[in-house]
Parts: structure tokens; sequence; C-alpha cells
């Protein structure tokens, strides 16, 4: 297994009095996919949120490449190279799609102007193009998805993390984006993914960690995961599943 | 007749446009309404009569320096008042800037009393243009909010502290995802506020004069204008800006000119009820 490119050690977080996240420990090894899954309330999208920087971690440790990061602000670790889609509201509506791209080639610390990594992007994502001047609000869900994608591998970074990239899109795009993610992947980037469509997220995923009341449930390979009969008990956290699966 | 008053509530509305701008820009990155706008115009009017009638320096000269001064100011002003009460919500933040507005007019008060004063220049007659009687200050006024205005489509459209700008109007914490640091955008904001209603200033009391309530008289049209552009909407600050000020000039052809601060009242009002996004605002989605 490649050394850890992202790593979280006890971590707890979570809003007002209470933890949401309660000691999560992982790996993110370099150049795979790894695939969290768990029911609603398990932390999920919390624990993507405190890696981003968006909600301080409250005890613990998140290493990136040696380094520990707690401290630095979410731009800071953007330009560490932690990029971070969120599921909803992730494109600047009322910018265009040029402008989108734009400030984040200023902003999150990519190689400036570099063209070839700009013509790279936009063999991946191909509607783009012929929609620069568009209102990034007027895209359709599967374009606003591919904008938002663009715009966070415009920072070149380390680790990709994205919040359920398939919501609320039609097949033809859910396909689309996990073909995406895979070019992502093959291109160096290690990616972690929060995602409620298990079964098209591991097939292309390394790795397969179920986090269910905010504690890590099961940490194993995703073919292994998808070879399981149980996987909806395991998705729903199920604890039975997980002697299964180990 | 009519031509006549359309050209003064064109200027009335230009002159409401600069501290509109400022009131939705502030509004847009820091997400309430600045109800110190006034009393920050008053305080900026005063600095560049200071520099003008005081020390002396010709009026171009003390205005520039004073956007520029009061644009720190505006910094400082933030840092103290505003950014220890930035995690209390808007409501509180809100009563502060009604505090602040009321504390800077009278602080503008207790150093020149309550006499309207001027600055000084050369006056010079009013000219004609086609049939309509337009003063010198009425043309600079209109030259300067377009150099103004200008200015302030190039910044927000083309340079990247723009782009930043409204991009964390539009969604502040996808911002921080995308790596643009809120403190320095919110310094620019500032900067570019007082810069702003320093010019204002400039213009309201060369057009009518220089006073304490100077900025408190027009707050009531300035956030009318920002509310009927829709707040966090640049063009819509300075559509609603001339709305406003055409509005309630033509409304003195029909009723005394007494009640004439009474239309933008009734324009906020309407507004709020069918319209409460504005002509250019977004639907407020409560999340």
């Amino acid at each position: 297994m490649n050394a850890p490119v992202l790593s979280v050690h006890g971590v707890h977080a979570g809003y007002g009095a209470g933890d949401i996240l309660k000691g999560v420990d992982l790996d993110l090894p370099r150049g795979t996919i790894l695939t969290l899954i768990g029911p609603n309330g398990s932390g999920k999208s919390t624990l993507i949120k405190t890696l981003a920087g968006l909600l301080p971690a409250r005890q613990g440790e998140i290493v990136l490449e040696g380094r520990r990061v707690n401290e630095l602000s979410a731009p800071k670790r953007v330009r560490a190279g932690v990029s971070y889609v969120p599921q909803e509201y992730n494109i600047f509506r009322n910018l265009t799609v040029l402008e989108n791209l734009r400030l984040a080639q200023e902003f999150m610390g990519g190689v400036r102007g570099r063209t070839p990594l700009r013509d790279e992007l936009l063999g991946l994502f191909p509607d783009l193009p012929g929609k620069f001047k568009a209102l990034a609000g007027n895209l359709s869900g599967g374009e606003r998805q591919m904008l938002a994608l663009a715009c966070a591998l415009t920072a070149e970074p380390k680790v990709l993390m994205l919040d359920e990239p398939s919501a609320g899109l039609s097949p033809k795009y859910t396909t689309d984006i996990f073909e995406a993610v895979k070019k992502v992947n093959a291109r160096g980037v290690s990616v972690l993914m929060v995602e409620q469509n298990a079964i098209e997220a591991l097939r292309i995923s390394n790795t397969c960690v179920v986090l269910a009341n905010g504690r890590v449930r099961l940490n194993a390979a995703a073919d292994k995961v998808l070879e399981m009969r149980d996987l909806q008990s395991l998705y729903f956290g199920d604890v039975r599943a997980e002697a299964t699966a180990s | 007749m009519f031509g006549q008053t359309l050209f003064n509530g064109a200027v009335t509305g230009v002159m409401i446009a600069l501290p509109a701008l400022a009131v939705t820009l502030l509004f847009g990155v820091l997400k309430f309404p600045n109800f110190a706008v006034g009393g920050m115009m008053t305080v900026a009017a005063y600095m560049v009569f200071a520099l003008n009638a005081q020390l002396g320096w010709p009026l171009v000269v003390a205005a520039a320096a004073s956007a520029v001064l009061f644009g720190g100011v505006t910094i400082a002003l933030d840092h103290v008042t505003f950014r220890p009460l930035r995690e209390r919500g808007g409501i509180t933040l809100m009563v502060a800037s009604l505090g602040l507005g009321f504390i800077l007019e009278n602080v503008a008060r207790f150093f020149y009393g309550s006499a309207a004063r001027s600055f000084t220049y050369e006056l010079a007659r009013p000219f004609r243009f086609f049939d309509v009687r337009m003063n010198r200050e009425q043309a600079i006024a209109m030259l300067v909010s377009a150099i103004a205005m200008g200015a302030m489509y190039f910044l927000l459209k083309r340079t990247p502290i723009g782009r930043a700008m409204r991009a964390v109007t539009d969604n502040p914490l996808l911002a921080l995802a995308r790596g643009i640091e809120s403190p320095h955008v919110i310094r620019c904001t500032n900067f570019i506020a007082g810069v702003l209603l320093a010019v204002a200033g400039v213009l309201v009391a060369m057009d009518r004069a220089l006073e304490p309530p100077m900025g408190s008289n027009y707050l009531v049209s300035v956030f009318a204008a920002a509310v009927l552009g829709g707040l966090g909407s640049p063009l819509g600050a300075f559509i609603g800006a001339i709305i406003i000020g055409v509005a309630s000039e033509l409304s003195t052809l029909a009723i005394s000119p007494n009640y004439r601060i009474g239309v933008p009242l009734v324009v906020l009002a309407l507004i709020l009820v069918f319209r409460p996004q504005g002509l250019f605002g977004q639907p407020y989605i409560r999340r």
C-alpha cells in the first residue's frame, strides 16, 4: 500500500455543544480513491468539511503529506493541496463559467495561466468550453458538477474531496462524473469521496470506509466490500456486516 | 419643466448611487445593512472640509486625499466596531451600525457645530444644455459618478479582487473552499466603500450643504435605492438610485416638495411587499 497522502488521527468535530465525529481515524493512500459511506447523520459531510478546514477539529490531528494542517485556514489548506467540492452550491451562480474557472486559477494556488492544464481540464469536461459566457447558475445539474470539479482541479490538488458528486444527477451525468473522477485519479490525484450511490462509487474505488455514529466502523478494500452480500446493511452501519467484511 | 425635473431627478439619483453602491457592496460581503453609511459620508465630507477650507488645499486634491484616507478609516471602523461582533449575526451588526452612525454624526457636530458650511472653491454661473438649466456642481456630480461607476464596473468584472468580492457575495462558504481569504476581501470592500462614501459626501456637500445631518438625510433614499436594485447587486444599486432620484423629483410635479422624502419610503415599502429581492437581487432562500 502507498504511503498516505492524508491521515486523520482521532478527530472529533461537530456543531454546537455535541461532537458529530467521535474519534475518526483513516488514511488516504497516495494515488487512490477512498469512498466514504454510511447512514444519514453518520458524520460523512462533517468529516469532509473538517478536512477542508471549514469546521475546526476539536481534537485529533489531520496530516497532509507528513505535515499537520489543523491550524491552517480553509484557503490555506486549498493552497497546501486539498480541494473540496461541496454537494450543493458548489459553483458561484452569479459568475459566468469562465469567471468561475478564472477565480479558481487566481486564488486556489495552481500554476497560473498554465495553458496545458486548462487544455487538459477542458479535455476532461468537453461541454464546458461552449458555455464559457453562460451564468453558472443557468447550467444543468450535471454541468454544474462538471464545472465544480474543473474548478477544484485547477489548483492541481494532491487530494480531491467530493461530497456526493452524483447527488440529483441523471444516470448519464452520474456515469460521466465517475468517469471524470477515474481520469482525475489516473493523473495522480488522490480522491476522497462521500457517495450515496455506493455500488457505482465502489466500482472505481480502492478503499471503502464506513462511518456510523461519528466513528469508523469498517475500513476495507472496495472490491471486497462490493462482493459482500449484505452491502445494504453495511451501508447503514450494521455491525454484523462488519464481521463479514473483516 | 418636465425635462428640468427629470434632469434634477437624475442628478439626485447619481448622488444616491455612490452610497447605495457602498451599501450594497458592504451588504454583499458582510451580510448586514450598514446604517452607519450616513454618518460615514458626513465625517468624510468634514475631512475634505478640514483639508480644503482649513488647510487651504485645492478641493480636488483634498477630496482625493480624503477619499483614500477615509478608505483606511472605514477599514479601522470595521476592525474596531464590526469585527468583534461578526459571529453574533446580522441583527447585532445592524444595531451596532446604527450606533456607529449616530456617534460619527455627533463627532462631526462636536468639532464643527451644527451650522452649515461649504468648501472653498470658485463658484460658476449655471448654464443651459438644450432646455435644461444645469449648474457646475450638478455637472461635476454626473461626471464623477459616471467615472466612479465605470471604475467599479471595471474593478468588479475585470480584476481578481473584484471577482473575489462577487464570489464572497454569492457564496461565502464556497469562497473559502476556493482559496479566497475573506479577511482580505473584507478589507478591500471596506476600503472601496469608504472611497465611494467620501466621494458621495463631497458631491452632496457641494450640491446642498455641509452639515452634520447631511448623511442621515440621505439614508432612506440610499437604502431604498439599494433594496430596489437588490441588495448585493452593484448594477441594481445604480439603477435603483436613478429610479429613486427621478421618482422623488417627478413627485414634486404632483405633490408638495415637502413630501418628496416620502417617495423613497413608499418605493421601499412596495418593493419589500411585492419583490423583496429587488430588481436584480437573488430571492432569499432560508437554508
